[in-house]
Formats: structure tokens, C-alpha cells, sequence
């Protein structure tokens, strides 16, 4: 529209300018801070620096780091298999769980919702640091809470033998994956749970009340009219867990005393970046890692937004 | 729920439960059962770092680990104060800079959504993917040039370079835009235009309101993003009393022997305005909801 | 004294400020110091920083790199000098004003070098260290008819009593094999020789010197001696606490931690024996150094001179909180003679100033860290996987030179 509405006395934006100013103070404050740093390191992807030696260090590679990380980094392949693979097992398990937990919580509880909510959401507020203590105690082998509950479901009769008998070194590769899994799904469960539960309640209250006097059972309230109308949100929280865990950091880091633990089972591919730029000191070829997993993501986001992305 | 009443025996119709029965069937039983026990696992780990928190060091790295109090909270307090002379004042800080950010966000942040969901613009699906494009660049390798850009500007060291870089965040908008979205009716918004409001108006008048759920959210995980971030801290604040309180929990690990009584007090002191904000946050989520029909 | 004083506070206004960067417990030993230099320096307030050991190391590499938000003085820590000692952001403390190269004599030499890079430029100063020792259960050994000295006589013979400790007591000699591989990899090298290095850049892993300490590891977990913790963690600290680990070789700080918090109620048993087979190896040890952005170079540099060369002040911090000292003018005073009760009255002190002085002065790279990450994981392989220790070395080579390929 570019008819220009005004007010008496005062002089009004052209409707038409209205939008851009709307989203101008994102744009500005990207261009006053968030540019930089992105040009900064591009052109550091194509140059080797090494950091503490000062900003005049640095010298012409072109397309080196790419190279190198696309074809000789054997750290990064690794890397990026326990990335995907703790995106799956991780992540997954997370949205099966909140879903249907938001609907129950939205349907069956009454007065103890909130509780259970902020119990559920507790793990995504707590600081790291002391999470990562906790489960280091938890995940003892000898010691640990979870190896002893483990211990204690093999003794059961019939579904005994699905659990070990010896207890699980966590330390072992293979393990740490599975507990930083653990670990990932606990944080995370709840913020995606309070995530679909605000969704859901937006939902018209008439919807649950003509599908109840239809006579339609729960489960398929909630497979067939909660779910296509919450898809929005699927799709906003999908993206989100996506970006999330390609981009994990902080659990795996601290569960694992920032070294990945034995055999760099649980090095993800945003920690094999610290390791290039802080240890190896080599700040050029972190960088063309960190875009070829900017890369990544974006095509992950993309395909998403195919699938399950509304079109307007 | 009106409990209905029994019939008259042999007329053919069944008798219904009583009560209690009606109202807990098995099946809610058990689902309850579920859900509780998944709370209380959740809760677990948070419970035990309540619980070292009251205990020495050689209690907690101790076999098996305390699971009930202990009486050491004192010692773990005072001395969480004498490495930390700042530690209330580094809560105040982070209360300040979330605060402020979440602030920021929430109106910046549903203004940009409101453009793009509800107004047509040229370009407004190319800037939008530019907007996502920004969430997926990774974290630490901005660390270098935000320290430069900051000590041009002169804000290191100040709170200000935590606020300014993040008053309005790409998640914001791509949440408030999926909610302005999918629960503005367009007829409400077109109605208003021909009425000859201006469009901050609508954005004011209409859409803020029905949006207070989203809000609520947004706000809450605004607020503790910016509670729990380290990394910008780390790189622009250098003195103690400006820290926030993530970066001075850390600062209580050292080589060896870290207090981990004291730093798990730390951790519970510093967790509980996020559970008060989360229990005021959600309470608002409700409120929001049972206010006022969408139509 | 009193007219300097008031010359002092007449001219300046506003109170001096000198920023200085450190981390947990070395600030400990700082702020010890910080009532001497007040005295020295009225009107200057000291801002001490405190951050996490890596998250300082992190923020000063950024720092240093961006050219901004430096300190006034920076602490190192000895398993980052390789890195930082070559920043030209970092002040040649052999040029004037300093001229520190005379004092080079005070310090053991290993310190000494540690601090100065291939250039020979002098980069900061050592304010502590750490020598090596080879803490042990007496008790335990006592019950298996064990001695020190068939700890310490050689490696076959550390196996061999690790073996027979196990079959008498139950007890597992040593937490984990691959403390055993650190230790032997140090053994035999002179000045100037690097651990994973060569003095000029080339990787050493694939040398019989590694290959033996792979087998020593490897003979070690057969042999079932090892318990397979890591340090640090929970079991770790109760296999100390219940007597399921007898020794841990470690720096000497060690006894301090076993005394205050990990196994408070072993006290008396323990004893400290110098490394097997005459090993000498430090671990760990602090710097401090001055940023060439600093203002306050001036008075960087008295503090500096009083942590690092001030006798008193070391050994006041050796008294209150266990920090060695490295100058060597206080390595001779009384307290090294008296008696540990921790350790059943050994004056174990006098045993760790004798490794320190023993101990070589080797080249620290700067990829030593990424060497040592790779050769780590290389014997992960080899004690879990049975992977082949010559496989294993070799793929630890080829791992190394790709990570280092950068080297200028």
C-alpha cells in the first residue's frame, strides 16, 4: 500500500517504510557487531595465524584450511560422526518425549502442573559447572548412582537381562557418548517440553471439548488434531534442536574435562574448533572449520524448513 | 465433572464407578506415575547439587556421595565469599544484563516479528533468511574480533558490550515471527488498518497482547541465555567486581583442588532467581492464555 | 621514607592501578605478596582477576591476540609457556629496563629455560615449581615384603613389585598405566632435548625411548597393577582413601592434597621416594610475565621482581600453601629440614629440592600439549584394543606431523 495515512498535526512514516523500521535495530545492531566479526573470520579461514603471536602474524593461505579440513582432518571427520551421532541420540529422543508429555501435562494435570513443569525445566536452568560435578559423581564406575541402579535392574526377573551385569566404565568410548547423550536429552527435555506445552495451550479450548464429545480418544486427539496444528512450533523447535546440537559444546566439554574423553568418542565438531584454535593455536583453519559447519547447518535448516516448514 | 448418577439395577443400562475411580482410571495412573517419576529424575541431579553444597570436599568426592544435608553450608558460604569478596555484586551484574537484554528482546525482538509476519515487504523473505543465516554462525572464533571492536569503542570492561551486541537476537525473531504468525488473525490486523491505525498501533494495541504467552517464553529463555553465558564475560569484563556470576563460579577452579561445596552453594544462591523468574514466567503463560478468547 | 611517601601521595590524585591476571591457588601465593608491596608501594591498588586455570589461559590468548584487555601482569602456567613465550605481545625482560638475564644463575635451569623462546629472548619470570616425587604407601609395601627401592631401582623391578603388592595386599601400584608412560618418556634426556620434539621441530615418538614406554604401560596393565582411574576423579581419590592404589607419582604439591582433602586419614603412612630408575621431572610450575601493552610497566616489574626473586616472599608462600619455591637461594632455607608428619616425619622437602636440581633443562615446544594429546589416546588404543605398539606409534607420528604442519 503506498497510500499515506496521517493523523491530523502530525506527520506520519509512509505505511510503506513501516516494515523496514521494524527490523531495522536488528540489522543495525548485526552491522555494528555482529559483521566484524563475521568478514574477521572469513578472512582469517584463509590465512594461518597464530593468535598469541599478535594480530601483524598473520599470513596468506588461501584456500589451505579448507583443504586441509576437508580432506586431511582426521579429528574433524571423527568429530563430526559423534556430532551427528549424539544429534540422534541426543536429540531425538528429546521431541518423542516432549510432545506427548506437553499434551499429558496440558490435559491430565490440573493443580501440580506448574511443579512438574519447573521440575522438568530445572535441568536447563541449572549452571553447568556444578551439573557437570554432579554427574561425574553420578556416572562413578565403582561409585556411581546410575551404575548401581543399573546393577540394581539386573536383578530383576524378567527385564534383567537387558541390563549389564558388570558395571560401565563411562569413561570407555563407546559409553561417553552414551552419556552425554544422557546428559543432553536431561537438560534439554524440559525446555522443549515447556516449548510445545506454551503451544498447545494456545490451542482453542473448543478443539479438545468437540473432539471430546465426538467421543475421540485421547491418543488420537493427539496424534490427528493436537499435532498437524502444532506444527509451527515442531518446526521452530526442530530448527532450533538442530542448530543446537550440531553446534553442541558446553555438555561434552565439560563432561569430558574439555579432552573428549578416551578416544575422542565425545568430541564434537564445535570442540575439535576450540582444540584447532586453542591448542593446536592454529585460529586459520578453526575458522574454515567453523564455516564448513556453518555450511552444514545451514543445508540441515534448509531441508527442515522444506519438510516441515509452512508455507504462507 | 458431575458425577452421574447410578441407575436403577437391572435396567439394563451399567452401572458407571463411583467417584474416585471415575476420575483415576488405570491408564492415568500409570501416566501420572510416568510423569512424576521423569520429574523426580530430573529433579535428582539438581537435589544433589543442593545437597554438596552442604557438604565439605572430602564428604562429596567421598563413596557413595551424601544424599542428604549436611551441615558444612556455613564454612561452604564463607568461603565461597572469601574467593569471591564480589559474589553478591556479580549477582546484581548478571541480574542487570539479563535483565536488560531480556528487555530488549522482547520488544525488539516482537517488533521485528511483526514485519515479518504480518506486513509484505520487498525482500522480506530474503532479509528473514539473512536473519536465520546469523543463528547458525558458530560462537568462540568472534571472541578476537569482539575484543577488538569493543576496545574501539571504548566498552571494555563495561556492561554495556554484554547488553548492546545481543538486544535483539535472531531467535527472538524467528520465535515471535512463528507465534505473531500463526495466532494474529489477519482479519484483525486488516480490520485495524482500515480503521486508520498506524501500525505501530496494531503492533501496540493488538498483536503485544495476544502475544504475552510467546513473550513469556521468549523472555524467559532470553533471560537465561544471558545468565548462563560465559564467553562474552570472559573476553570483555577484567575485574572481579564487574564479573557476572557464571565467570566467577568458574574463577573457583583451580588446578587439583577445586571447592566444590562452595561452588555448588554458588551455583544454588545463583540458580534460585531463575526458578522465581520461571515460577512468576509461567504463572503469566497461563494468565495469558485464560485472558481473553484469540477471536 | 616518609618524604617519598608524601612526594608520592601529593603528585597523584586518583589511586595507581595495576591490573594483575591470575588463576586459582597461584593467586593465593599473590595476595601473600600483596601486603609487602603495599608497603613498598603506598597508593597503588593491586587488582587482582581471578579466572579458571583454562578459562585464563583462554582469555589471555584472545587478549594478546586482539592487542586489548591485557593486564598489567599476566601468570602462566608452565603446560602453556610453549605458546605464549613466542607472543610478541609479551616483554623481552633481558632488554633494559629490566636486564633479568643476570639473575638467571638463582633459578634451576630447567625454570630458566622454560621462559626463554629460540630467539633467546627471556619472556617472563618462574615464580614456582613443582619437582617430581613418587609418593607410596610404607604400610602397604611393608605388608608385601617390599621396600622403596624395589620401587625405584628400575622399571622391570617396579612391574615385579607392582605384581607381587597386588597378589599380598589386593592393592593396585599405580592408578593408571599411562602415569607410568609419562614418567618413562622423560627418562634419559639431557639439556635442551625435548620430550616429543627435537630441538628443531621434528617429532620424536616413533624412538625407542617411546617405544619402551608403551611397553612398560602395556606390561603394567597385564600385569594387573594398574586400577585404570583417572586422576582427579572419585575413584581416584577413594582408591587413596581405602588404600586400593599404593603410589602415585606426581609433583610434590601432592602431599599437600592427600593431607587436606583426598586421604586425610592415611596420615603417616605414606612416604616420598624419588622417581624410579633416577628419573628427575617437574610438573607443572608458574610464570608471571608483562604485557607489552601494559601501562604500568614499571610497577609490573616491581611486583614481578618481588614473586619471583624475593627469597622471603617464596618462602613465606612454601610455608602457607605448599608452593615450591624455584629460587634456588630459597631452596636452602631451615623449613626444607623439618620433618612432614604427613609423611611419618620424612623431611621429604630436601628430597624434592635434590630433584630439582636434577632435573634437565628440556626444550618446551609449543605443540607439546597436541603431542601429548595423540600419544595419549595412541596408548588408550594399545591397553584397550590391543592395538600394536609399533601401529601405534606410528600413527601417532603421522597424527602429529598433520596437527603441526603449521610450524613456522
Amino acid at each position: 500500500m503506498t497510500r499515506r495515512l496521517t493523523w491530523p498535526h502530525r506527520w506520519r512514516m509512509p505505511r510503506r517504510w513501516m516494515p523496514y523500521l521494524f527490523i531495522s535495530p536488528f540489522f543495525v545492531l548485526f552491522a555494528a557487531f555482529g559483521l566484524f566479526p563475521l568478514l574477521f573470520s572469513i578472512v582469517l579461514s584463509l590465512h594461518n595465524w597464530d593468535a598469541s603471536a599478535g594480530l601483524g602474524a598473520m599470513q596468506w593461505a588461501g584456500l589451505d584450511n579448507y583443504v586441509y579440513a576437508l580432506t586431511r582432518d582426521d579429528g574433524l571427520r571423527a568429530s563430526l560422526f559423534n556430532t551427528l551421532w549424539l544429534a540422534l541420540a541426543g536429540c531425538v529422543p528429546q521431541h518423542l518425549v516432549a510432545l506427548p508429555l506437553a499434551y499429558y501435562l496440558h490435559t491430565a494435570f490440573r493443580r501440580w502442573r506448574n511443579g512438574v513443569v519447573g521440575l522438568y525445566f530445572l535441568p536447563f536452568i541449572t549452571s553447568t559447572v556444578a551439573v557437570s560435578l554432579v554427574f561425574s559423581a553420578l556416572f562413578s564406575k565403582d561409585f556411581g548412582a546410575i551404575n548401581a541402579a543399573l546393577r540394581g535392574l539386573h536383578e530383576l526377573p524378567l527385564l534383567g537381562a537387558l541390563f549389564p551385569s558388570a558395571p560401565i566404565d563411562w569413561d570407555q568410548a563407546e559409553n561417553t557418548r552414551w552419556m552425554i547423550a544422557i546428559v543432553v536429552f536431561w537438560r534439554y527435555v524440559g525446555w522443549n517440553t515447556v516449548l510445545y506445552l506454551s503451544a498447545i495451550q494456545t490451542l482453542p479450548r473448543d478443539l479438545f471439548e468437540a473432539a471430546r464429545v465426538d467421543g475421540v480418544s485421547e491418543r488420537q486427539t493427539f496424534l490427528h488434531i493436537v499435532l498437524p496444528q502444532l506444527r509451527p512450533m515442531i518446526f521452530f523447535a526442530v530448527t532450533l534442536a538442530i542448530i543446537g546440537s550440531l553446534q553442541l559444546f558446553e555438555e561434552p566439554f565439560i563432561l569430558t574435562s574439555g579432552t573428549g574423553g578416551s578416544g575422542q568418542a565425545g568430541k564434537t565438531v564445535a570442540m575439535h574448533l576450540y582444540t584447532v584454535a586453542f591448542t593446536d593455536g592454529d585460529f586459520g583453519t578453526a575458522s574454515a572449520i567453523a564455516w564448513l559447519l556453518f555450511l552444514l547447518i545451514a543445508a540441515a535448516t534448509w531441508l527442515n524448513n522444506r519438510l516441515l516448514g509452512r508455507q504462507r | 465433572m458431575s458425577t452421574l448418577l447410578p441407575t436403577q439395577a437391572g435396567s439394563g443400562r451399567a452401572v458407571p464407578l463411583s467417584g474416585w475411580r471415575r476420575r483415576w482410571p488405570l491408564p492415568r495412573v500409570i501416566g501420572h506415575a510416568i510423569v512424576i517419576a521423569g520429574a523426580l529424575l530430573m529433579f535428582a541431579p539438581f537435589y544433589l547439587m543442593m545437597v554438596f553444597a552442604t557438604h565439605t570436599n572430602a564428604e562429596i568426592l567421598s563413596v557413595p556421595p551424601p544424599l542428604w544435608f549436611g551441615d558444612a553450608l556455613r564454612d561452604n558460604l564463607s568461603l565461597l565469599l572469601e574467593r569471591l569478596p564480589f559474589f553478591w555484586r556479580n549477582l546484581g551484574w548478571s541480574f542487570y544484563v539479563a535483565g536488560a537484554v531480556t528487555v530488549l528482546n522482547l520488544l525488539l525482538c516482537s517488533l521485528a516479528g511483526h514485519a515479518f509476519a504480518l506486513l509484505d515487504f520487498p525482500g522480506r523473505d530474503r532479509l528473514f533468511a539473512v536473519v536465520l543465516a546469523t543463528m547458525l554462525l558458530p560462537g568462540f572464533l568472534g571472541m578476537v574480533p569482539t575484543v577488538l571492536t569493543m576496545a574501539w569503542l571504548g566498552w571494555l570492561n563495561e556492561h554495556k558490550a554484554l547488553i548492546v551486541p545481543g538486544a535483539c537476537g535472531a531467535l527472538g525473531i524467528f520465535m515471535m515471527r512463528q507465534y505473531i504468525g500463526s495466532t494474529v488473525p489477519r482479519e484483525l490486523v486488516d480490520a485495524a488498518r482500515l480503521d486508520g491505525c498506524g501500525e505501530f498501533g496494531i503492533f501496540w494495541r493488538i498483536v503485544l497482547p495476544l502475544t504475552l504467552p510467546a513473550l513469556g517464553t521468549l523472555g524467559l529463555i532470553t533471560f537465561i541465555g544471558s545468565w548462563n553465558n560465559f564467553m562474552g564475560p570472559l573476553v570483555v569484563i577484567r575485574d572481579m567486581d564487574l564479573y557476572t556470576v557464571p565467570l566467577a563460579l568458574r574463577a573457583l577452579q583451580g588446578s587439583g583442588q577445586t571447592p566444590w561445596g562452595a561452588l555448588c552453594a554458588g551455583a544454588a544462591v545463583a540458580v534460585l532467581p531463575l526458578l522465581l523468574l520461571f515460577v512468576v514466567a509461567s504463572r503469566r503463560l497461563i494468565d495469558g492464555l485464560t485472558a481473553g478468547a484469540v477471536k | 621514607m616518609l618524604l617519598t611517601c608524601a612526594a608520592a601521595g601529593g603528585v597523584s590524585a586518583a589511586p595507581v592501578r595495576l591490573t594483575v591476571a591470575s588463576y586459582p591457588d597461584l593467586d593465593q601465593a599473590l595476595k601473600l605478596a600483596l601486603p609487602a608491596f603495599a608497603r613498598r608501594h603506598p597508593g597503588v591498588e593491586v587488582n587482582v582477576v581471578t579466572l579458571s586455570h583454562k578459562d585464563h589461559h583462554t582469555a589471555m590468548t584472545t587478549a594478546l591476540a586482539a592487542g586489548a584487555a591485557l593486564p598489567d601482569l599476566i601468570a602462566l602456567d608452565m603446560d602453556f609457556m610453549g605458546k605464549f613465550v613466542d607472543s610478541a605481545g609479551l616483554e623481552d625482560l633481558s632488554r633494559p629496563p629490566y636486564l633479568a638475564r643476570s639473575q638467571e644463575s638463582r633459578f634451576p635451569r630447567y625454570a630458566w629455560q622454560a621462559a626463554v623462546n629460540r630467539r633467546g629472548e627471556l619472556k617472563a619470570l618462574p615464580v614456582d615449581t613443582g619437582p617430581g616425587a613418587l609418593f607410596y604407601r610404607h604400610d602397604l609395601l611393608a605388608r608385601a615384603g617390599l621396600q622403596e627401592a624395589d620401587l625405584t631401582r628400575s622399571w622391570t623391578g617396579f612391574v615385579d613389585a607392582g605384581r607381587a603388592l597386588k597378589a599380598k595386599t589386593g592393592a593396585y601400584l599405580v592408578a593408571h598405566a599411562q602415569d607410568l608412560k609419562d614418567i618413562r618418556i622423560r627418562a634419559g634426556l639431557a639439556d635442551g632435548e625435548g620430550v616429543f620434539f627435537d630441538r628443531q621441530g621434528r617429532t620424536q615418538v616413533q624412538t625407542e625411548r617411546f617405544r619402551r614406554a608403551f611397553e612398560l604401560a602395556l606390561r603394567a596393565r597385564d600385569g594387573g597393577i594398574d586400577a585404570g582411574v583417572r586422576a582427579w576423579s572419585n575413584e581416584w581419590s577413594e582408591g587413596f582413601r581405602r588404600g586400593a592404589i599404593a603410589t602415585q607419582m606426581m609433583g610434590c604439591w601432592l602431599g599437600g592434597h592427600l593431607k587436606r582433602w583426598i586421604a586425610p586419614g592415611t596420615a603417616g603412612l605414606w612416604r616420598s621416594a624419588p622417581l624410579p630408575e633416577g628419573v628427575a621431572a617437574a610438573w607443572g610450575g608458574s610464570f608471571y610475565a608483562i604485557p607489552v601493552h601494559s601501562r604500568q610497566k614499571a610497577l609490573a616489574w616491581e611486583l614481578l621482581q618481588l614473586l619471583a626473586l624475593d627469597r622471603d616472599q617464596q618462602v613465606a608462600a612454601f610455608r602457607a600453601l605448599d608452593a615450591f619455591p624455584v629460587l634456588l637461594s630459597a631452596q636452602e632455607d631451615g623449613f626444607l629440614s623439618e620433618p612432614i608428619d604427613f609423611l611419618g616425619g620424612q623431611p621429604a622437602r630436601l628430597q624434592w629440592r635434590d630433584a630439582a636440581r636434577r632435573t634437565p633443562a628440556l626444550a618446551i615446544d609449543r605443540y607439546d600439549p597436541v603431542a601429548d594429546e595423540v600419544v595419549r589416546t595412541e596408548l588408550d588404543l594399545v591397553l584397550l584394543r590391543r592395538k600394536s605398539i609399533d601401529q601405534a606409534l606410528a600413527d601417532a607420528r603421522a597424527t602429529i606431523e598433520r596437527r603441526v604442519r603449521r610450524r613456522a
